[in-house]
């Protein structure tokens, strides 16, 4: 018989022309229809973004209240904002009268335009609130422990940075909210020149000025800071977000997974008969032998409780990502992303109001600039950083609330942390602070005396009491996380609800003076 | 598993669902859509209309104005659907819109395509659509009526245009014009005159008319109608407005485009003012421009507390035609390629929007204070103003006293210096202080001989007359009160000792001036010497700083 | 716990013993690529503009009073040249080359176009090189305030004058 090459070359492109669509398939879909786990296998390690996971997956990381899916929540709402943030940039100008005209079309003209913005608003926020919710479960379930210090550093990086993605953000529509917001959020930047200027060493050393500076490329806010925001919001921190994003992903992989308890195994219901184990007969490859040189074998004994990814984990993620997208979706259905009036730097606007994640931080700002809007932000960063190499106890990882003290000690910091932050602050919207008392008090002990500081030393003070009550570092950073959570929500919500002209204090948007 | 596998489905089922929410509104709840499918079905069968946003762009007055998509019979080659509030055409105005677009004359936000958003009825957007009657307010955003009189010359132009009948053959502002004179056709219909001083008033209007058309006009007759025609600009009611404020004094103490008072605020821009930025909780009512304005004429200092601007008393229609007249305040930045003639000759040669006859002069600064007659005011809550036509004051004041007492005005007081920072020139104090001789019967000031300082008198002695007699009212260091600010710098330096000794000894009647010449039942008379003795006192305030 | 293997299928490398019939999997992934599928065609539609940021492209000319027969005008700003005959009818010609959109240069013989070297004669007829179509003529309308309306937008049959 004849092969191939042996016919006419006419009859052999004939051939080739015929095998093209199978071909084709082929070439990109190596491993064919996933019907065999070995299959699924191929299929999920010989493709780039699937391979991001494990081939095979624990059950303990299936179940939902591990996660809670909060972290694939995020990354989805990343997701959305990058697309619609891309499809924005069709319309927007990044020059100032022109870029308040330009989201105004987008608005009224640009078809899909007004649904795009505004899912582009939602997803960022709900981005925000993923973000924070994700990191707090991680702590929560003690998941960021050894082998897991490194991710949860980079994981505080991609908080950094979506803020900084939100608050970039905030400028360009350039109407009112934008530009005072962001002056502001400059100011906040210069703050450390409360303290330079205390000392009287601005004239030579002046980090503030010089933050200022680089953040704004001018002394105000004006076309070279839209330019530098737009920048950042469009290049620079989505390509930070992608690039940590990957190492936060495959930093999961490489140190085994989702945290579990130690006796995750024994706590699972016995395995369905239709798993079985990895390694049967002739395994064709094991990627396993670098746990083995490094002392962590796989099991081989006892029943399996790794699934295969591929049908099982990736209906999870594509679950949840469905439900950010109906999330978003109805969010930018029913309200729509705002828009003040055009900027106008002879009027500011009253109150000038951060958005709402950073009106925590708004609040202790108008107690001292420095402390709230740097001090304190670096303390509590640095905090959390240190947190997995400062608590290096075993008991409780993987578990929600896990170690000493459990949910009973989460409950007590959450209430010592509320109720103090609540009363600190009642106080100083009810009595005034040192320079209403005595108004020649230098500017250096308003600085090291406020509530912002009152509240973080109360708050390490209530960590330190956890810590030797029940003689664990869990309990101690259980006690303080807790407390900073609690005090982050009260002083967004003052800020959010009760702030108003002249940032007083008042009960409703509807006392405000003026309306 | 299959929960996992709900979740998915169940997630991608609302998704789907959501998005066709999605598509609904994005191609069924459009308002603009809604109208231009009713439009298209009232359109004659056969004319081909797409559905699809218009606007009209000129970039020079950075203009995009989206108005057309629903105003379709505006649009450029639209047919207008007769009588209809949405569709209609535009009324014929000097201005095509495809030229200027909308926004520039109306107010509202041009880029928007739903009816709250175009037209401004909603929060963040500072220059809403004008209402109605002040439509013609826009207007401003570029022209500056030139030359605008009192109220009491634009009525009477008025009322002889009425009285001749012109009305009958003429249309004018909406009304007249039925009549066709040369019903044959061989000559065209009499011009309207609406906007007769717009477009240049010819002055041979009276040889135009057929011979016996007209009835023989007097001299001021024909100069009365002329000054009405030339004030005929198009925006009906406008001129009306600004000749009210020409008649009020407001610029006594408020200036526009740089002529004017400075004791209360500039109000130059005042109708483009953004109603957030104004205080609401002393107003009732809507939350608009012209109702802040109403309201604030009726009480100032419920609007604004602290104003200092008095109740003035006024009637409905004089709010009405003074919120109408400020909303035309609006003095848009546009390039000066676009500017009409009347702006450029306001602003780039300096010609007076007011007229400089001594009469309008009058209504646009001083009456406010002064009063309409010249008869001084006193406001609840300030010290009187004086009576500057009092006939006994003029008959002492020279004309050098008046043009000095206008020009330089009293420092500290309310009284500005019209000729340094009020902005007025000398010819127009001149013709001020010709129209205050007029308010006072046309009263002369005495021929004085003597020179300007002559008293030489007993100043202790003086002092003491001073404090029993004068200080109750002109205050114990002469700061005024019920009387004038004796102790004012220029008033000491402009008055002769004559016309202090006259005004002692003579008083003025009508006002709570007495003489003291002779005796009331307040105090004696005082001799001849003991007047000149608190002159004399009066005259060691001169000295000092 | 001893290993039990199950009876249908021994190994990874076997395939599923029976192929289930997975609705509920199916129907998931079928929503989920249709969503996928409607959001996607939503994104295309926007890069579509709805109206374009160009000002009208109708505009109003005043001729020059001793502009002679043949003896182009050319508004400053606009792609076009309108001319007067000898009987004083008006029409503008199109100045937009058809083959590649340059914008032709007039000499007394007619357009020549820079780019590509097409010729057209004075009434817009191609004379040489690749224009595949003579110059479009363009809609001219007496304007009731004086002047010309020129519209860009509208094409009319060549020969096409106002009067």
């Amino acid at each position: 018989m004849a092969t191939l090459e042996d016919r006419p070359a006419l009859t052999r492109f004939a051939e080739n022309l015929r095998a093209l669509p199978a071909r084709l398939r082929e070439s990109a879909f190596r491993s064919g229809a996933p019907v065999s786990d070995r299959a699924r296998s191929t299929a999920v390690f010989g493709n780039v973004f699937l391979h991001l996971h494990s081939v095979r997956v624990h059950r303990w990381t299936l179940r939902w209240a591990t996660t809670w899916g909060l972290g694939i929540l995020t990354l989805s709402a990343f997701l959305i904002a990058l697309l619609t943030g891309v499809l924005l940039m069709f319309y927007y100008k990044p020059y100032p009268a022109a870029a308040y005209d330009s989201i105004k079309d987008i608005h009224f003209v640009v078809p899909t335009g007004r649904f795009m913005r505004n899912l582009h608003r939602w997803s960022a926020n709900l981005m925000v609130v993923g973000v924070i919710l994700h990191m707090a479960r991680v702590f929560y379930a003690a998941a960021y422990r050894r082998p897991r210090e490194f991710n949860w550093l980079v994981g505080m990086a991609l908080l950094s940075i979506t803020l900084g993605l939100s608050f970039t953000g905030y400028l360009l529509p350039w109407d009112q909210l934008a530009y005072w917001a962001i002056t502001i959020g400059a100011n906040i930047a210069q703050s450390p020149r409360e303290v330079t200027d205390a000392l009287g060493w601005t004239a030579w050393f002046d980090p503030g000025g010089l933050q200022k500076l680089l953040l704004l490329g001018s002394d105000e806010v004006g076309e070279e800071a839209l330019i530098r925001f737009y920048l950042l919001h469009v290049m620079i921190l989505p390509i930070a977000l992608v690039m940590l994003l990957a190492v936060h992903f495959w930093r999961i992989r490489k140190d085994g997974g989702l945290a579990r308890p130690a006796d995750a195994d024994q706590r699972l219901a016995p395995p369905a008969r239709r798993h079985y184990p990895v390694f049967t007969q002739q395994p064709r490859k094991t990627y396993h032998l670098a746990a083995l040189v490094r002392g962590r074998s796989p099991q081989t004994q006892g029943p399996e409780h790794t699934v295969p990814s591929l049908p099982h984990l990736f209906y999870a993620e594509a679950g949840v990502l469905m439900l950010s997208v109906a999330l978003c979706l109805l969010l930018a259905l029913l309200s729509d992303a705002p828009l003040k009036e055009l900027a106008n730097p002879a009027v500011p606007e009253n109150p000038a109001k951060a958005p709402w994640y950073f009106l925590g931080l708004q609040e202790l700002v108008s107690h001292s600039a420095f402390m709230g809007g740097v001090g304190i932000p670096a303390l509590v960063l640095l905090g959390l950083g240190l947190i997995p190499f400062l608590d290096r106890e075993r008991a409780g990882t993987g578990e929600w609330f896990g170690g000493p003290g459990g949910s009973r000690l989460v409950v007590q910091a959450a209430i010592f942390g509320l109720s103090s932050s609540i009363l600190l602050e009642a106080f100083t919207i009810r009595f005034g602070w040192l320079r209403q008392w005595w108004p020649e008090v230098p500017q250096l002990l308003i600085t090291a005396i406020n509530p912002g500081t009152l509240l973080t030393l109360l708050f390490a003070g209530y960590s330190i009491w956890a810590m030797r009550r029940h003689d664990s570092t869990r309990a101690g950073a259980t006690a303080l996380f807790t407390c900073f959570l609690a005090g982050f929500l009260v002083l967004t919500v003052i800020g959010y609800y009760f702030r108003g002209p002249n940032w007083d204090f008042y009960w409703s948007p509807a006392q405000w003076p003026g309306h | 598993m299959r929960r996992r596998k709900h979740l998915l489905l169940w997630s991608s089922v609302a998704t789907l669902l959501l998005l066709g929410w999605a598509i609904y509104e994005e191609h069924f709840g459009q308002e603009w859509r809604r109208l231009q499918q009713q439009y298209q079905s009232r359109l004659p069968a056969g004319q081909n209309f797409p559905v699809q946003l218009r606007q009209i762009v000129v970039p020079s007055l950075a203009v995009t104005d989206r108005c057309v998509s629903c105003h379709l019979g505006m649009a450029a080659g639209e047919t207008p659907l007769e009588g209809d509030p949405v569709f209609g055409a535009h009324p014929p105005v000097a201005h095509d819109p495809a030229e200027f677009g909308c926004t520039v004359c109306h107010g509202g936000q041009g880029r928007a395509t739903s009816r709250a958003d175009a037209h401004g009825d909603v929060e963040f957007w500072p220059l809403p659509l004008l209402p109605a009657p002040y439509r013609y307010a826009g207007c401003g955003s570029c022209h500056t009526h030139l030359a605008v009189p009192r109220l009491e010359a634009v009525q009477r132009g008025r009322a002889l245009v009425e009285r001749f009948d012109c009305l009958r053959c003429h249309a004018l502002e909406g009304r007249g014009g039925t009549l066709r004179p040369f019903a044959d056709g061989a000559a065209p219909a009499a011009p309207d005159l609406s906007a007769a001083g717009a477009r240049g008033l010819d002055s041979g209007w009276v040889g135009k008319h057929g011979p016996g058309a007209l009835p023989e006009l007097a001299a001021d007759e024909r100069s009365g109608i002329d000054a009405f025609l030339s004030s005929r600009s198009g925006a009906p009611g406008l001129v009306e407005a600004k000749a009210l404020f020409h008649s009020l004094g407001c610029r006594g103490c408020h200036a526009v485009s740089g002529v004017g008072g400075d004791d209360g605020p500039d109000l130059s821009q005042l109708g483009r003012r953004d109603p957030a930025q104004l205080d609401f909780s002393g107003v009732r009512g809507d939350r608009s421009l012209p109702n802040w304005l109403r309201e604030h004429f009726l009480a100032p200092a419920r609007v604004v507390p602290g104003s200092a601007m008095p109740e003035m008393g006024l009637g409905e229609s004089e709010i009405e035609g003074l919120t109408f007249y400020l909303l035309s305040l609006r003095g848009a930045s546009y390039p000066e390629a676009f500017w009409p003639r009347d702006r450029v000759r306001a602003q780039l040669l300096g010609e007076r929007d007011f007229s400089s006859d001594g009469a309008t002069l009058y209504g646009s600064f001083c009456a406010a204070c002064h009063g309409p007659r010249g008869q001084g005011v006193r406001y609840p809550g300030s010290s009187t103003f004086p009576a500057v036509a009092n006939p006994d004051f003029l008959a002492l004041a020279s004309d050098e006293f008046l043009t000095a007492a206008i020009g330089r005005g009293r420092p500290g007081r309310r009284m500005p210096g019209w000729g340094s920072s009020g902005g007025l020139t000398e010819a127009e104090i001149a013709n001020l202080v010709g129209y205050l001789r007029l308010l006072g019967n046309g009263a002369a000031a005495e021929p004085d001989p003597r020179p300007t300082r002559w008293v030489e008198a007993d100043r202790a002695r003086g002092k003491e007359l001073y404090i029993a007699n004068c200080a109750s009212c002109h205050g114990l260091m002469g700061e005024g009160g019920e009387g004038t600010a004796l102790g004012n710098p220029v008033l000491l330096e402009t008055a002769t000792d004559t016309y202090l000794v006259q005004t002692i000894s003579r008083g003025r009647r009508g006002t709570n001036m007495p003489s003291f010449a002779e005796a009331s039942l307040t105090h004696r008379a005082l001799t001849r010497s003991e007047i000149e003795s608190i002159v004399a006192f009066l005259r060691l305030w001169e000295t000092r700083p | 716990m001893t290993l039990q293997a199950p009876p249908t299928k021994e190994s990874r490398l076997d395939p599923d013993p029976v192929p289930r019939r997975d609705f509920l999997g199916l129907a998931a992934l079928w929503s989920t690529l249709a969503a996928g599928i409607v959001a996607l065609l939503g994104v295309l539609r926007l890069p579509k503009a709805a109206v374009l940021p160009a000002p009208s492209r109708k505009f109003r000319v005043e001729l020059p009073d001793g502009l002679a027969p043949g003896t182009p005008f050319e508004p400053a700003g606009r792609n076009v040249a309108v001319f007067r005959d000898p009987e004083g009818a008006v029409f503008a010609i199109s100045k937009v080359c058809t083959h590649l959109g340059c914008i032709v240069k007039l000499d007394p013989q007619g357009f020549h176009c820079p780019c590509h070297g097409s010729l057209f004669d004075p009434q817009g007829q191609v004379l040489k090189g690749p224009a595949p179509a003579a110059l479009p003529w363009q809609q001219v309308r007496k304007a009731p305030a004086g002047g010309w309306i020129v519209d860009e937008g509208t094409t009319v049959p060549a020969g096409t004058k106002e009067a």
